[in-house]
Protein backbone atom coordinates (compact mmCIF):
# COMPACT_ATOMS: atom_id res chain seq x y z
CA UNK A 1 0.00 0.00 0.00
CA UNK A 2 2.60 2.49 0.92
CA UNK A 3 5.24 3.23 -1.58
CA UNK A 4 8.65 4.91 -1.46
CA UNK A 5 11.37 4.19 1.05
CA UNK A 6 12.03 0.70 2.23
CA UNK A 7 9.13 0.03 4.58
CA UNK A 8 9.78 -3.53 5.65
CA UNK A 9 10.99 -2.31 9.00
CA UNK A 10 8.05 -0.17 9.87
CA UNK A 11 6.02 -1.21 12.87
CA UNK A 12 2.99 0.40 11.27
CA UNK A 13 3.15 -1.66 8.09
CA UNK A 14 1.06 -4.30 9.81
CA UNK A 15 -1.85 -1.90 10.07
CA UNK A 16 -2.25 -1.42 6.35
CA UNK A 17 -5.21 -2.90 4.59
CA UNK A 18 -4.28 -5.42 1.98
CA UNK A 19 -5.53 -5.11 -1.56
CA UNK A 20 -5.88 -2.44 -4.17
CA UNK A 21 -4.98 1.16 -3.46
CA UNK A 22 -8.17 2.98 -2.69
CA UNK A 23 -8.36 6.71 -2.23
CA UNK A 24 -11.03 7.22 0.38
CA UNK A 25 -10.69 10.93 0.93
CA UNK A 26 -9.19 13.35 -1.50
CA UNK A 27 -8.63 17.07 -1.14
CA UNK A 28 -7.93 19.12 -4.25
CA UNK A 29 -6.53 22.62 -3.75
CA UNK A 30 -8.83 23.19 -0.81
CA UNK A 31 -8.97 26.77 0.30
CA UNK A 32 -10.72 28.51 3.17
CA UNK A 33 -10.74 32.16 4.06
CA UNK A 34 -13.03 33.03 6.96
CA UNK A 35 -15.19 36.14 6.62
CA UNK A 36 -13.50 39.36 7.72
CA UNK A 37 -10.01 37.90 7.62
CA UNK A 38 -7.34 38.67 5.07
CA UNK A 39 -5.16 35.60 5.54
CA UNK A 40 -6.55 32.26 4.40
CA UNK A 41 -6.93 29.70 7.19
CA UNK A 42 -6.28 26.91 4.69
CA UNK A 43 -4.39 27.66 1.51
CA UNK A 44 -4.60 25.35 -1.50
CA UNK A 45 -4.09 22.12 0.36
CA UNK A 46 -4.18 18.86 -1.59
CA UNK A 47 -3.66 15.33 -0.38
CA UNK A 48 -5.20 11.89 -0.51
CA UNK A 49 -5.98 9.46 2.24
CA UNK A 50 -6.06 5.78 1.49
CA UNK A 51 -8.78 3.51 2.78
CA UNK A 52 -8.11 1.99 6.19
CA UNK A 53 -5.32 4.41 7.03
CA UNK A 54 -4.91 6.84 9.87
CA UNK A 55 -3.93 10.19 8.48
CA UNK A 56 -2.69 12.67 11.06
CA UNK A 57 -2.84 16.43 10.54
CA UNK A 58 -0.15 17.95 12.69
CA UNK A 59 1.06 21.49 13.22
CA UNK A 60 1.01 24.41 15.67
CA UNK A 61 -2.25 26.08 16.77
CA UNK A 62 -3.87 28.05 14.00
CA UNK A 63 -2.18 26.03 11.26
CA UNK A 64 -5.55 25.08 9.79
CA UNK A 65 -5.60 21.44 10.82
CA UNK A 66 -8.96 21.58 12.58
CA UNK A 67 -10.44 23.68 9.78
CA UNK A 68 -9.44 21.02 7.25
CA UNK A 69 -11.02 18.34 9.44
CA UNK A 70 -14.22 20.31 9.77
CA UNK A 71 -14.36 20.87 6.03
CA UNK A 72 -14.36 17.14 5.42
CA UNK A 73 -17.74 16.80 7.16
CA UNK A 74 -18.90 20.22 6.00
CA UNK A 75 -19.08 21.82 9.42
CA UNK A 76 -17.03 24.44 7.59
CA UNK A 77 -17.64 25.09 3.91
CA UNK A 78 -14.51 25.52 1.80
CA UNK A 79 -14.18 28.75 -0.17
CA UNK A 80 -12.24 27.03 -2.93
CA UNK A 81 -11.15 23.65 -4.22
CA UNK A 82 -13.04 20.43 -3.74
CA UNK A 83 -13.19 17.45 -1.41
CA UNK A 84 -14.10 13.95 -2.53
CA UNK A 85 -15.13 11.04 -0.37
CA UNK A 86 -15.09 7.74 -2.19
CA UNK A 87 -15.07 9.64 -5.47
CA UNK A 88 -18.11 11.73 -4.61
CA UNK A 89 -17.87 15.49 -4.25
CA UNK A 90 -19.10 16.24 -0.72
CA UNK A 91 -20.81 19.42 -1.88
CA UNK A 92 -23.30 17.20 -3.71
CA UNK A 93 -24.44 15.64 -0.43
CA UNK A 94 -26.70 17.20 2.21
CA UNK A 95 -24.54 18.31 5.15
CA UNK A 96 -26.56 16.59 7.88
CA UNK A 97 -26.79 13.37 5.89
CA UNK A 98 -23.05 13.48 5.21
CA UNK A 99 -22.23 13.96 8.89
CA UNK A 100 -24.37 11.00 9.94
CA UNK A 101 -22.15 8.81 7.78
CA UNK A 102 -18.91 10.13 9.29
CA UNK A 103 -17.81 9.47 12.85
CA UNK A 104 -16.79 12.58 14.74
CA UNK A 105 -14.83 12.81 17.98
CA UNK A 106 -13.70 16.08 19.53
CA UNK A 107 -11.38 16.90 22.41
CA UNK A 108 -14.18 18.19 24.64
CA UNK A 109 -16.04 14.97 23.74
CA UNK A 110 -19.38 16.77 23.88
CA UNK A 111 -21.41 13.97 25.43
CA UNK A 112 -24.94 15.22 25.99
CA UNK A 113 -25.04 15.72 29.77
CA UNK A 114 -28.80 15.16 29.99
CA UNK A 115 -28.65 11.75 28.34
CA UNK A 116 -27.35 8.48 29.71
CA UNK A 117 -24.26 6.90 28.20
CA UNK A 118 -26.50 4.39 26.49
CA UNK A 119 -28.56 7.18 24.91
CA UNK A 120 -25.44 9.10 23.96
CA UNK A 121 -23.93 6.16 22.13
CA UNK A 122 -27.25 5.41 20.45
CA UNK A 123 -27.66 8.98 19.26
CA UNK A 124 -26.87 8.61 15.57
CA UNK A 125 -28.70 5.26 15.18
CA UNK A 126 -31.75 7.01 16.65
CA UNK A 127 -31.36 9.90 14.21
CA UNK A 128 -31.30 7.29 11.46
CA UNK A 129 -34.44 5.71 12.97
CA UNK A 130 -33.04 2.25 13.61
CA UNK A 131 -35.47 -0.08 15.40
CA UNK A 132 -35.03 0.11 19.18
CA UNK A 133 -33.84 -3.48 19.71
CA UNK A 134 -31.17 -3.09 17.05
CA UNK A 135 -29.95 0.09 18.76
CA UNK A 136 -29.78 -1.65 22.15
CA UNK A 137 -27.82 -4.53 20.73
CA UNK A 138 -25.41 -2.23 18.92
CA UNK A 139 -24.87 -0.03 21.98
CA UNK A 140 -24.01 -3.01 24.14
CA UNK A 141 -21.63 -4.30 21.50
CA UNK A 142 -19.93 -0.90 21.17
CA UNK A 143 -19.49 -0.51 24.89
CA UNK A 144 -17.69 -3.81 24.99
CA UNK A 145 -15.53 -2.86 22.01
CA UNK A 146 -14.31 0.36 23.63
CA UNK A 147 -13.93 -1.24 27.05
CA UNK A 148 -16.89 0.11 28.99
CA UNK A 149 -18.87 -2.29 31.13
CA UNK A 150 -22.46 -2.15 29.83
CA UNK A 151 -23.92 -3.39 33.13
CA UNK A 152 -22.03 -0.77 35.06
CA UNK A 153 -22.02 2.24 32.76
CA UNK A 154 -24.99 2.11 30.38
CA UNK A 155 -27.45 3.92 32.64
CA UNK A 156 -24.97 6.44 34.02
CA UNK A 157 -24.84 10.10 33.06
CA UNK A 158 -21.69 11.68 31.64
CA UNK A 159 -20.82 13.52 34.88
CA UNK A 160 -20.54 10.17 36.65
CA UNK A 161 -17.72 9.01 34.37
CA UNK A 162 -13.97 9.58 34.51
CA UNK A 163 -12.23 11.47 31.73
CA UNK A 164 -10.96 8.27 30.15
CA UNK A 165 -14.39 6.63 30.29
CA UNK A 166 -16.00 9.69 28.71
CA UNK A 167 -13.46 9.57 25.91
CA UNK A 168 -14.27 5.89 25.33
CA UNK A 169 -17.96 6.74 25.23
CA UNK A 170 -17.18 9.48 22.70
CA UNK A 171 -15.35 7.01 20.48
CA UNK A 172 -18.17 4.47 20.84
CA UNK A 173 -20.70 7.11 19.85
CA UNK A 174 -18.68 7.97 16.75
CA UNK A 175 -18.48 4.28 15.81
CA UNK A 176 -22.19 3.68 16.36
CA UNK A 177 -23.40 3.30 12.78
CA UNK A 178 -20.10 1.80 11.70
CA UNK A 179 -19.08 4.74 9.52
CA UNK A 180 -16.22 4.01 7.12
CA UNK A 181 -14.64 7.36 8.01
CA UNK A 182 -13.85 8.87 11.40
CA UNK A 183 -12.74 12.42 12.08
CA UNK A 184 -10.95 12.89 15.38
CA UNK A 185 -9.94 16.31 16.67
CA UNK A 186 -7.34 15.88 19.43
CA UNK A 187 -9.45 13.07 20.84
CA UNK A 188 -7.02 12.25 23.62
CA UNK A 189 -6.02 15.81 24.40
CA UNK A 190 -8.09 16.24 27.54
CA UNK A 191 -6.87 13.24 29.55
CA UNK A 192 -3.69 12.87 31.54
CA UNK A 193 -0.59 11.44 29.84
CA UNK A 194 -0.90 7.97 31.35
CA UNK A 195 -4.51 7.53 30.31
CA UNK A 196 -3.69 9.10 26.96
CA UNK A 197 -1.00 6.54 26.23
CA UNK A 198 -3.36 3.74 27.16
CA UNK A 199 -6.18 5.11 25.04
CA UNK A 200 -3.81 5.50 22.09
CA UNK A 201 -2.68 1.90 22.36
CA UNK A 202 -6.23 0.67 22.72
CA UNK A 203 -7.33 2.76 19.81
CA UNK A 204 -4.61 1.36 17.56
CA UNK A 205 -5.63 -2.15 18.57
CA UNK A 206 -9.26 -1.29 17.86
CA UNK A 207 -8.29 0.13 14.48
CA UNK A 208 -6.71 -3.23 13.57
CA UNK A 209 -10.19 -4.71 13.87
CA UNK A 210 -12.41 -1.97 12.51
CA UNK A 211 -10.09 -0.66 9.77
CA UNK A 212 -11.61 2.78 9.48
CA UNK A 213 -10.27 5.57 7.39
CA UNK A 214 -9.33 8.10 10.02
CA UNK A 215 -8.40 11.75 9.99
CA UNK A 216 -6.70 12.59 13.24
CA UNK A 217 -5.78 16.09 14.36
CA UNK A 218 -3.06 16.69 16.93
CA UNK A 219 -0.42 19.28 17.76
CA UNK A 220 1.77 16.63 19.36
CA UNK A 221 4.30 15.25 16.89
CA UNK A 222 4.92 12.19 19.03
CA UNK A 223 1.25 11.32 18.93
CA UNK A 224 1.29 11.92 15.17
CA UNK A 225 4.25 9.55 14.69
CA UNK A 226 2.64 6.96 16.93
CA UNK A 227 -0.86 7.05 15.47
CA UNK A 228 -0.28 7.96 11.85
CA UNK A 229 0.08 5.76 8.81
CA UNK A 230 0.37 8.98 6.95
CA UNK A 231 1.16 12.45 8.23
CA UNK A 232 0.26 15.85 6.85
CA UNK A 233 2.32 18.66 8.36
CA UNK A 234 0.69 22.07 8.21
CA UNK A 235 1.86 25.55 9.04
CA UNK A 236 -0.07 28.81 8.66
CA UNK A 237 -2.65 27.17 6.44
CA UNK A 238 -0.14 25.68 4.05
CA UNK A 239 0.81 22.08 3.57
CA UNK A 240 4.47 21.73 4.50
CA UNK A 241 5.06 18.03 4.04
CA UNK A 242 3.05 14.86 3.59
CA UNK A 243 4.30 11.34 3.93
CA UNK A 244 4.67 8.34 6.17
CA UNK A 245 6.17 8.73 9.67
CA UNK A 246 9.33 7.07 8.33
CA UNK A 247 9.58 9.62 5.55
CA UNK A 248 9.04 12.49 7.98
CA UNK A 249 11.80 11.27 10.24
CA UNK A 250 14.32 10.26 7.64
CA UNK A 251 13.73 13.07 5.21
CA UNK A 252 12.15 16.19 6.75
CA UNK A 253 11.25 18.70 4.03
CA UNK A 254 12.61 21.79 5.77
CA UNK A 255 13.65 23.34 9.05
CA UNK A 256 10.06 23.73 10.18
CA UNK A 257 9.48 19.99 10.03
CA UNK A 258 12.88 19.35 11.60
CA UNK A 259 12.01 21.66 14.51
CA UNK A 260 8.61 20.07 14.87
CA UNK A 261 10.09 16.59 15.08
CA UNK A 262 12.82 17.71 17.45
CA UNK A 263 16.52 16.89 17.67
CA UNK A 264 15.94 13.28 18.56
CA UNK A 265 14.89 12.16 15.11
CA UNK A 266 17.21 9.18 15.10
CA UNK A 267 15.93 7.90 18.42
CA UNK A 268 12.31 8.42 17.33
CA UNK A 269 13.06 6.35 14.27
CA UNK A 270 14.00 3.47 16.49
CA UNK A 271 10.49 3.54 17.87
CA UNK A 272 9.12 2.95 14.38
CA UNK A 273 11.63 0.30 13.37
CA UNK A 274 10.95 -3.33 14.14
CA UNK A 275 13.72 -5.29 15.72
CA UNK A 276 13.49 -7.98 13.04
CA UNK A 277 14.44 -5.51 10.32
CA UNK A 278 17.96 -5.10 11.73
CA UNK A 279 18.31 -8.71 12.68
CA UNK A 280 21.64 -10.49 12.22
CA UNK A 281 22.03 -14.21 11.84
CA UNK A 282 23.21 -15.85 15.02
CA UNK A 283 26.76 -17.09 15.18
CA UNK A 284 28.00 -19.44 17.83
CA UNK A 285 29.76 -16.53 19.52
CA UNK A 286 26.77 -14.18 19.59
CA UNK A 287 24.47 -16.99 20.65
CA UNK A 288 26.66 -17.53 23.67
CA UNK A 289 26.74 -13.83 24.57
CA UNK A 290 22.96 -13.60 24.38
CA UNK A 291 22.46 -16.77 26.38
CA UNK A 292 24.76 -15.52 29.12
CA UNK A 293 22.92 -12.28 29.72
CA UNK A 294 19.57 -13.84 28.78
CA UNK A 295 18.25 -10.68 27.21
CA UNK A 296 15.64 -11.17 24.51
CA UNK A 297 13.01 -9.15 22.74
CA UNK A 298 10.21 -10.07 20.38
CA UNK A 299 10.79 -9.69 16.65
CA UNK A 300 7.86 -7.31 16.28
CA UNK A 301 8.91 -4.98 19.07
CA UNK A 302 10.54 -1.68 18.11
CA UNK A 303 14.31 -1.32 18.16
CA UNK A 304 13.90 1.10 21.04
CA UNK A 305 12.96 -1.89 23.20
CA UNK A 306 16.21 -3.54 22.23
CA UNK A 307 18.10 -0.50 23.56
CA UNK A 308 16.11 -0.60 26.77
CA UNK A 309 16.90 -4.28 27.32
CA UNK A 310 20.57 -3.74 26.48
CA UNK A 311 20.88 -0.97 29.03
CA UNK A 312 19.07 -2.92 31.69
CA UNK A 313 21.32 -5.95 31.29
CA UNK A 314 24.46 -3.93 30.56
CA UNK A 315 24.96 -5.82 27.34
CA UNK A 316 25.58 -4.60 23.82
CA UNK A 317 23.57 -7.33 22.22
CA UNK A 318 20.05 -8.78 22.47
CA UNK A 319 18.53 -11.92 21.11
CA UNK A 320 15.46 -11.68 18.91
CA UNK A 321 12.71 -14.18 19.38
CA UNK A 322 9.70 -15.08 17.39
CA UNK A 323 7.52 -17.05 19.72
CA UNK A 324 9.92 -19.25 21.69
CA UNK A 325 12.46 -19.51 18.97
CA UNK A 326 15.55 -17.33 18.79
CA UNK A 327 15.83 -16.14 15.21
CA UNK A 328 18.80 -13.81 15.43
CA UNK A 329 20.56 -11.06 17.32
CA UNK A 330 20.74 -7.32 17.27
CA UNK A 331 23.78 -5.40 18.43
CA UNK A 332 24.55 -1.85 19.41
CA UNK A 333 26.76 -1.41 16.33
CA UNK A 334 23.95 -2.24 13.96
CA UNK A 335 21.59 0.21 15.64
CA UNK A 336 24.22 2.93 15.41
CA UNK A 337 24.77 2.22 11.74
CA UNK A 338 21.05 2.29 11.11
CA UNK A 339 20.63 5.71 12.71
CA UNK A 340 23.60 7.10 10.83
CA UNK A 341 22.35 5.73 7.55
CA UNK A 342 18.91 7.27 7.87
CA UNK A 343 19.66 10.56 9.52
CA UNK A 344 23.22 10.94 8.41
CA UNK A 345 23.13 14.71 8.36
CA UNK A 346 22.60 15.06 12.08
CA UNK B 1 -51.69 33.95 69.61
CA UNK B 2 -54.65 36.21 69.71
CA UNK B 3 -53.90 37.47 66.20
CA UNK B 4 -53.87 33.92 64.86
CA UNK B 5 -57.16 33.20 66.58
CA UNK B 6 -58.73 36.39 65.22
CA UNK B 7 -57.53 35.74 61.67
CA UNK B 8 -58.82 32.18 61.74
CA UNK B 9 -62.17 33.18 63.11
CA UNK B 10 -62.38 35.92 60.49
CA UNK B 11 -61.72 33.38 57.74
CA UNK B 12 -64.33 31.00 59.15
CA UNK B 13 -66.92 33.75 59.46
CA UNK B 14 -66.38 35.02 55.94
CA UNK B 15 -65.85 31.57 54.52
CA UNK B 16 -67.90 31.87 51.34
CA UNK B 17 -66.62 35.33 50.40
CA UNK B 18 -63.01 34.30 50.90
CA UNK B 19 -63.57 31.16 48.88
CA UNK B 20 -64.92 33.24 46.02
CA UNK B 21 -61.96 35.64 46.18
CA UNK B 22 -59.49 32.80 46.32
CA UNK B 23 -61.14 31.09 43.37
CA UNK B 24 -61.01 34.30 41.35
CA UNK B 25 -57.42 34.91 42.32
CA UNK B 26 -56.39 31.43 41.39
CA UNK B 27 -58.19 31.44 38.07
CA UNK B 28 -56.63 34.78 37.11
CA UNK B 29 -53.16 33.51 37.96
CA UNK B 30 -53.65 30.29 36.02
CA UNK B 31 -55.04 32.09 32.97
CA UNK B 32 -52.13 34.49 32.96
CA UNK B 33 -49.62 31.70 33.47
CA UNK B 34 -51.12 29.64 30.65
CA UNK B 35 -50.96 32.41 28.05
CA UNK B 36 -47.60 33.71 29.31
CA UNK B 37 -45.94 30.33 28.96
CA UNK B 38 -47.18 29.80 25.41
CA UNK B 39 -46.36 33.32 24.33
CA UNK B 40 -43.08 34.06 26.09
CA UNK B 41 -41.43 30.68 25.72
CA UNK B 42 -42.08 30.93 21.99
CA UNK B 43 -40.65 34.44 21.92
CA UNK B 44 -37.66 33.30 23.97
CA UNK B 45 -36.93 30.47 21.56
CA UNK B 46 -37.35 32.76 18.57
CA UNK B 47 -34.87 35.31 19.85
CA UNK B 48 -32.36 32.59 20.63
CA UNK B 49 -32.61 31.58 16.99
CA UNK B 50 -32.69 35.12 15.59
CA UNK B 51 -30.08 36.57 17.85
CA UNK B 52 -30.08 40.07 16.41
CA UNK B 53 -33.52 40.76 17.91
CA UNK B 54 -32.59 39.45 21.35
CA UNK B 55 -31.26 42.73 22.71
CA UNK B 56 -34.29 44.80 21.80
CA UNK B 57 -36.85 42.18 22.88
CA UNK B 58 -35.23 41.68 26.28
CA UNK B 59 -34.83 45.45 26.57
CA UNK B 60 -38.54 45.89 25.96
CA UNK B 61 -39.33 43.23 28.57
CA UNK B 62 -37.18 45.09 31.08
CA UNK B 63 -38.89 48.40 30.35
CA UNK B 64 -42.35 46.86 30.82
CA UNK B 65 -41.19 45.23 34.01
CA UNK B 66 -40.22 48.51 35.66
CA UNK B 67 -43.57 50.23 34.96
CA UNK B 68 -45.42 50.44 38.30
CA UNK B 69 -48.15 47.82 38.10
CA UNK B 70 -50.93 50.03 39.34
CA UNK B 71 -50.35 52.49 36.51
CA UNK B 72 -50.30 49.80 33.84
CA UNK B 73 -53.58 48.36 35.17
CA UNK B 74 -55.04 51.85 35.15
CA UNK B 75 -53.83 52.52 31.63
CA UNK B 76 -55.42 49.39 30.20
CA UNK B 77 -58.79 50.24 31.79
CA UNK B 78 -58.90 53.37 29.63
CA UNK B 79 -58.74 51.24 26.48
CA UNK B 80 -62.39 50.66 25.53
CA UNK B 81 -61.93 47.09 24.32
CA UNK B 82 -60.41 46.09 27.65
CA UNK B 83 -62.20 48.12 30.28
CA UNK B 84 -62.51 47.20 33.94
CA UNK B 85 -61.95 43.66 35.05
CA UNK B 86 -60.39 40.43 33.91
CA UNK B 87 -59.17 41.40 30.43
CA UNK B 88 -57.10 44.37 31.54
CA UNK B 89 -55.79 42.56 34.58
CA UNK B 90 -54.75 39.48 32.59
CA UNK B 91 -53.09 41.48 29.85
CA UNK B 92 -51.05 43.57 32.27
CA UNK B 93 -49.91 40.52 34.21
CA UNK B 94 -48.97 38.69 31.01
CA UNK B 95 -46.77 41.63 30.11
CA UNK B 96 -45.07 41.54 33.51
CA UNK B 97 -44.34 37.85 33.06
CA UNK B 98 -42.47 38.61 29.87
CA UNK B 99 -39.23 39.61 31.58
CA UNK B 100 -38.53 36.53 33.73
CA UNK B 101 -39.75 34.12 31.07
CA UNK B 102 -38.22 35.52 27.87
CA UNK B 103 -34.95 36.30 29.58
CA UNK B 104 -34.58 32.89 31.16
CA UNK B 105 -35.52 30.96 28.03
CA UNK B 106 -32.97 32.96 26.07
CA UNK B 107 -30.30 32.65 28.75
CA UNK B 108 -30.99 28.94 29.17
CA UNK B 109 -30.72 28.14 25.49
CA UNK B 110 -27.61 30.27 25.12
CA UNK B 111 -25.90 28.73 28.13
CA UNK B 112 -25.74 25.32 26.47
CA UNK B 113 -22.12 24.23 26.24
CA UNK B 114 -20.72 24.93 22.77
CA UNK B 115 -18.85 21.65 22.62
CA UNK B 116 -22.10 19.73 23.10
CA UNK B 117 -23.68 21.60 20.20
CA UNK B 118 -20.57 21.09 18.12
CA UNK B 119 -20.71 17.36 18.78
CA UNK B 120 -24.42 17.28 17.99
CA UNK B 121 -23.89 19.09 14.73
CA UNK B 122 -20.89 16.95 13.90
CA UNK B 123 -23.04 13.87 14.25
CA UNK B 124 -25.53 15.18 11.76
CA UNK B 125 -28.29 16.66 13.90
CA UNK B 126 -30.39 19.22 12.06
CA UNK B 127 -31.18 22.65 13.49
CA UNK B 128 -34.55 21.48 14.79
CA UNK B 129 -33.05 18.32 16.29
CA UNK B 130 -30.39 20.41 18.03
CA UNK B 131 -33.10 22.67 19.46
CA UNK B 132 -35.43 19.96 20.71
CA UNK B 133 -32.92 17.29 21.67
CA UNK B 134 -30.11 19.41 23.08
CA UNK B 135 -30.86 23.08 23.63
CA UNK B 136 -34.34 22.87 25.16
CA UNK B 137 -33.70 19.90 27.47
CA UNK B 138 -30.44 21.45 28.65
CA UNK B 139 -32.09 24.84 29.15
CA UNK B 140 -34.90 23.37 31.32
CA UNK B 141 -33.42 24.20 34.73
CA UNK B 142 -32.91 27.85 33.82
CA UNK B 143 -36.28 28.08 32.04
CA UNK B 144 -37.99 26.58 35.07
CA UNK B 145 -36.35 29.06 37.39
CA UNK B 146 -37.97 31.74 35.24
CA UNK B 147 -41.37 30.03 35.32
CA UNK B 148 -41.26 29.80 39.11
CA UNK B 149 -40.32 33.44 39.49
CA UNK B 150 -43.11 34.40 37.08
CA UNK B 151 -45.71 32.32 38.94
CA UNK B 152 -44.87 33.76 42.35
CA UNK B 153 -44.69 37.26 40.94
CA UNK B 154 -48.05 37.02 39.15
CA UNK B 155 -49.73 35.70 42.27
CA UNK B 156 -48.50 38.65 44.29
CA UNK B 157 -49.14 41.25 41.63
CA UNK B 158 -52.66 39.99 40.97
CA UNK B 159 -53.72 41.51 44.29
CA UNK B 160 -53.31 44.96 42.77
CA UNK B 161 -55.91 44.08 40.14
CA UNK B 162 -58.56 44.60 42.79
CA UNK B 163 -58.38 48.31 41.97
CA UNK B 164 -59.64 47.63 38.45
CA UNK B 165 -62.55 45.50 39.56
CA UNK B 166 -61.12 42.02 40.09
CA UNK B 167 -62.84 40.44 43.06
CA UNK B 168 -59.82 38.59 44.40
CA UNK B 169 -57.72 38.37 47.54
CA UNK B 170 -56.37 41.83 46.85
CA UNK B 171 -59.80 43.11 47.74
CA UNK B 172 -59.48 41.56 51.17
CA UNK B 173 -56.21 43.39 51.75
CA UNK B 174 -57.51 46.62 50.22
CA UNK B 175 -60.67 46.63 52.33
CA UNK B 176 -58.65 45.69 55.36
CA UNK B 177 -56.50 48.77 54.85
CA UNK B 178 -59.41 51.16 54.30
CA UNK B 179 -61.31 49.81 57.29
CA UNK B 180 -58.30 49.46 59.53
CA UNK B 181 -59.08 45.75 59.95
CA UNK B 182 -55.78 43.97 60.46
CA UNK B 183 -57.31 40.49 60.59
CA UNK B 184 -58.62 41.06 57.09
CA UNK B 185 -55.22 42.24 55.82
CA UNK B 186 -53.41 39.31 57.39
CA UNK B 187 -55.96 36.79 56.11
CA UNK B 188 -55.58 38.11 52.57
CA UNK B 189 -51.81 38.20 52.72
CA UNK B 190 -51.53 34.73 54.23
CA UNK B 191 -53.79 33.14 51.63
CA UNK B 192 -51.89 34.86 48.80
CA UNK B 193 -48.62 33.58 50.25
CA UNK B 194 -50.01 30.08 50.53
CA UNK B 195 -51.05 30.14 46.87
CA UNK B 196 -47.57 31.35 45.92
CA UNK B 197 -45.84 28.67 47.93
CA UNK B 198 -48.15 26.00 46.60
CA UNK B 199 -47.59 26.99 42.98
CA UNK B 200 -43.87 27.12 43.58
CA UNK B 201 -43.92 23.69 45.16
CA UNK B 202 -45.98 22.16 42.35
CA UNK B 203 -43.67 23.70 39.76
CA UNK B 204 -40.60 22.43 41.58
CA UNK B 205 -42.06 18.92 41.38
CA UNK B 206 -42.77 19.37 37.67
CA UNK B 207 -39.24 20.66 37.20
CA UNK B 208 -37.81 17.59 38.90
CA UNK B 209 -39.83 15.37 36.66
CA UNK B 210 -38.79 17.12 33.47
CA UNK B 211 -35.14 17.76 34.25
CA UNK B 212 -32.72 15.00 33.39
CA UNK B 213 -30.88 13.59 36.42
CA UNK B 214 -27.72 14.14 34.39
CA UNK B 215 -28.27 17.89 34.65
CA UNK B 216 -29.64 18.02 38.17
CA UNK B 217 -26.66 16.33 39.76
CA UNK B 218 -23.94 18.14 37.87
CA UNK B 219 -25.60 21.55 37.85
Amino acid sequence: MKKSLPRQGCVKAARNVQGAVHKMIQLKKVHKTFPNTAVPAVDEVSFKIEKGNICVFVGPSGCGKTTILRMINRLVEPTGGSIYIDGENIMDVDGDQLRRRIGYVIQQIGLLPHRTIEQNIGLVPRLLKWPEDRINKRVKELMEIVGLDPQETAWKYPYQLSGGQMQRAGVARALAVDPPIMLMDEPFGAVDPIVRGRLQDEFLRLQQEVKKTICFVTHDINEALKMGDYIVVLNAGKLVQKGTPMEMLSDPANDFVKDLIGDDRGVKLLDLTRAESLLQATTSKTAKTVRECSCYIDALQPVKMALEVMMKHNSDMVGIRRGDQVIGTLSWTEIKQHINKISGDQ
Amino acid sequence: MEVVYNVISFIIKNYSRILEYTGNHFSLVLTVLFFSLILWITVGLLISKYDRYAGSVIGLANIIFVIPSISLFGLFVTIPQLGLGRKSAALALILYAMMPLVRNVYRGVKSVDQSVLEAGRGMGMSGTELLFQIQIPMAWPVVFAGIRVAAVMITGMATVATFIGERNLGRLIHHGITRGNEDMIIAGAVIVSIISLMLDFILSQVEKKFTSPGLRQSG
